[in-house]
């Protein structure tokens, strides 16, 4: 089980800042346009205001044409450090008087403007008429400075900003208390799932930490590992059931192997043994009749004796332990062959034909087995012809190795394919070819303890062909 | 009122008559404008001013502008006057001969040719609401409330407080502020 | 002292009347103890039971011991043998049945000298009979018999 690249811890906390960050910046946002907003209309109020009160003591000055005392009427906004400038024009429109003293365009217009307010870059402009009475005597303009203003915002904006870093730090604070209602139980249950997987224990278990539905997941998760446990006992105690069995029957077969091999044999040797005797003792009793049954006697027995032994064999080899080893087949096929012409040098017609290089990796003993059953059996099947072609040999086929032995002897019929590789089948009569019918179900369950397959091709009177395939092991 | 009153006792200020084109023109021109400038001034007392409600009646009542002696506006006073109004008041100019014609005026501009009469146009309307306006020397401190005083092509002027009071006239510290406040004398 | 005698652990009558036989028809004259089972065979060697009155200076130039033998099995009787100083250097020729690898290995692990499978076929069994004889009798060259006996 991997380790989770970030953790619900850190995503909860993550969600939560988000959520509160959000939250605290749009409101920062809207107090500090608020703060703006309502800054600039205060401004503008006082301003107004302001305007009022010079414009009501200028018209005297100005009905008077006393551009003197107009000059000190403004003098007086020096009192205000952000009005940088004021100027009075008269009926006419003409500058009357300017603050400072001397101040022209850009600082005040040349001439009187529109009447109202107006923003110019960091400036707020006002200008309103001067009345007495219904009579307008002028006009009065006023700049202030914004950055005045500014500054208030500014700070204004500076302190929301700590405001909101200071709220971060207490949501991070307190998010990171809330989440361990929710990380802390799915923690508990991740270590948990982790540590049944890495230590393939079922027997541990998730503490059950809170009353939510993570509380319920895990106890579904314990009622889960519950019934794994469970099943794996039932599971482990079938497999012991099983396996004890499967041994008191193995022993049973073998003790009845054993006992095949001792007591089934003591009784055929008494019969030929005696059936001998009878011949050397009271031979001269029996006539030729006699003689030859006596004889069919022993050849039975001998049968017999050589199924015992097949037999034997076979469970042998079914119980045996594979020890597979690099070796060629071509050679042990080249001794059984030499072996095989040994025991009938008479038969000078059979040509054996066996490729090189067929090494494998396989049990040698159990190989042998297989090879003298096929070659044994090429050799047997074609004793009835002069001449005879019997091939060890190799070809791929899908990439598989397949070897085979083939002859150009009695053959069979496909008809009856299935029956070769059944014990005790036999497809030529005795009194042909002499065999048990264990062979090829010997060989063939060689070959599939190998991990391959066995089959057979042939036609009667055009020869027999076995083909094998081992599973390809490497050493 | 004291502190007015000191004040109009320290304060003189100077209004510019604004001339620039003065010295190329003549004489007449000269004075011309000057007299449309003392008319203006007449004019504008009327909003500087408040005269106690016997002389005005009703709200209707005109402010009558009065000159008294030989006329120098010429035509020049009736066309500033012409259209404007006080509030609800309508502005008249009349024109009179003798102190003994003026009955009901608010503001009278006393003409240079009365000069040898000024203590009697003085007796006689001592006592009645009406703003005196002089050209004469010492005219605010002798014989009136208002003295117009041209001084370096500036019209200035010079406003005798006490004479205002006791003609129960209450002039606008505004229009205070703009002249030399001056004391009675003799 | 050297003596000549077989001594055969068989239980089948059978197979001793065709061991017998096979000696016979190959002359060999030495004189054959048959006994039926594992307990005879070593009360014969150990001289208790009713052999108690035997000699156990005197002890057989071969035995010939059966795997399949009542009461104590012959892979047993083998392991007392070799357990006893006066029997351990006899020579032990398995005759048996049996062809199991076990009981194969497990008779050359207990120091077996010869390990023969009876045939079925008689005339495959006289002749691994005569081979016997031929190479235990008279080929073989006996140890030498215990310097120390008692009960001479």
């Amino acid at each position: 089980m991997r380790t989770p690249r970030t953790t619900i811890r850190r995503k909860l906390i993550l969600a939560i800042m988000l959520t509160s960050t959000t939250a605290l910046a749009l409101a920062g946002t809207a107090l500090t346009i608020h703060e703006v907003t309502s800054l600039r209309a205060l401004l503008a109020r006082e301003l107004a205001t302001r305007a009022a009160i010079l414009a009501a003591n200028s018209t005297a000055a100005l009905a008077f044409q006393n551009p003197e005392d107009a000059s000190q009427v403004l003098a007086g906004l020096r009192t205000d450090p952000s009005i940088v400038a004021a100027a009075l024009y008269d009926a006419r429109g003409g500058v009357f008087a300017t603050y400072p003293m001397g101040a022209s365009a850009p600082l005040v217009p040349a001439a009187a403007g529109a009447m109202g307010n107006r923003l110019e870059r960091a400036s707020l402009l006002v200008s309103r008429p001067v009345m007495e009475g219904n009579r307008r005597l002028g006009s009065l303009f006023l700049r202030s400075d914004l950055r005045a203003l500014d500054e208030r915002v500014r700070a204004q904006v500076m302190a929301i900003l700590v405001a909101v870093l200071g709220s971060m730090g207490v949501a991070l604070a307190l998010s990171a208390w809330l989440q361990g209602g929710i990380a802390q139980p799915v923690r508990i249950l991740a270590e948990t799932a982790k540590a049944v997987l890495d230590r393939k224990d079922y027997s541990v278990r998730a503490r059950a930490v809170s009353d939510d539905e993570l509380g319920v997941l895990a106890e579904g998760f314990n009622d889960m590992l519950a019934e794994i446990q469970r099943r794996d006992a039932e599971l482990e105690q079938r497999v012991a059931d099983r396996t004890a069995a499967l041994e008191a029957s193995n022993k049973e077969l073998e003790a009845f192997s054993y006992s095949v091999s001792h007591d089934l044999r003591a009784p055929l040797r008494a019969i030929d043994g005696f059936s001998k005797a009878l011949l050397e003792d009271c031979g001269d009793k029996l006539d030729q009749v006699g003689t030859k049954h006596l004889d069919r006697v022993r050849t039975a027995t001998r049968q017999m004796g050589q199924l015992i032994d097949d037999l034997l064999n076979l469970a042998r080899i079914s119980r045996a332990e594979l020890r597979r080893e690099r070796f060629d087949l071509g050679a042990v096929g080249k001794e059984i062959a030499a072996e095989l012409k040994r025991a009938q040098p008479e038969r000078e017609g059979v040509q054996f034909v066996i490729a090189e290089g067929m090494t494998v990796v396989a049990d040698t003993q159990l190989l042998r087995v297989v090879l003298d059953n096929l070659l044994r059996n090429a050799w047997k099947f074609t004793a009835k012809h002069p001449t005879a072609r019997i091939e060890l040999g190799q070809h791929r086929d899908n990439g598989h190795r397949v070897f085979f032995v083939t002859d150009d002897g009695a053959g069979f019929d496909m008809a009856h394919a299935n029956l070769l590789f059944a014990p005790f089948q036999r497809l030529h009569r005795q009194s042909d070819f002499e065999g048990t019918g264990v062979g090829l179900a010997t060989v063939q369950r060689i070959i599939h303890r190998h991990g391959g397959q066995l089959w057979a091709d042939g036609a009667v009177e055009r020869g027999a062909s076995f083909s094998f395939t081992l599973s390809e092991v490497k050493s | 009122m004291d502190l007015l009153r000191r004040l109009l006792l320290g304060l003189t200020l100077s209004i510019a008559v604004l001339c620039a084109e003065g010295g190329a023109a003549g004489a007449e021109g000269r004075m011309t404008r000057e007299y449309d400038m003392k008319a203006i001034f007449l004019f504008q007392f009327a909003d500087f001013v408040n005269w106690p409600a016997s002389t005005c009646p009703d709200t209707l009542t005109p402010i009558t502008i009065g000159v008294l002696g030989n006329d120098p506006f010429g035509a020049g006073l009736d066309e500033v006057v012409a259209g404007e109004t006080v509030g609800a008041r309508k502005l008249v100019v009349r024109r009179f001969r003798t102190v003994e014609q003026v009955d009901s005026c608010h503001v009278l501009f006393i003409c240079a040719s009365e000069a040898g009469r000024l203590e009697h146009i003085h007796a006689k309307l001592m006592g009645r609401s009406v703003l005196t306006v002089g050209e004469t020397k010492d005219f605010a401190a002798r014989y009136g409330i208002v003295g117009f005083d041209v001084q370096r092509n500036r019209l200035k002027l010079r406003i005798n407080v006490a004479a205002a009071d006791s003609a129960k006239l209450t002039i606008s510290s505004k229009l205070l502020r703009q002249a030399e406040l001056v004391a009675s004398k003799g | 002292m050297t003596n000549t005698t077989i001594l055969m652990a068989e239980d089948n009558p059978n197979d001793e009347e065709l061991t017998l036989r096979a000696l016979r028809k190959y002359n060999v004259s030495n004189e054959v103890v048959v006994v039926r089972d594992g307990q005879e065979a070593l009360d014969y060697l150990f001289c208790a039971g009713e052999y108690a009155s035997r000699s156990a200076n005197v002890q057989p130039q071969v035995i010939l011991l059966d795997i399949n033998l009542p009461k104590v099995n012959g892979l047993e009787v083998l392991k007392r043998i070799r357990a006893d100083k006066r029997t351990r250097t006899l020579p032990v020729v398995m005759l048996t049945s049996s062809a199991e690898e076990r009981d194969r290995f497990a008779a050359y692990e207990n120091h077996a000298n010869s390990y023969i499978r009876k045939p079925v076929d008689f005339d495959q069994f006289t002749e691994a009979v005569r081979h016997l004889g031929l190479y235990w009798l008279v080929l073989n060259q006996p140890p030498p018999a215990p310097r120390s006996g008692n009960g001479r």
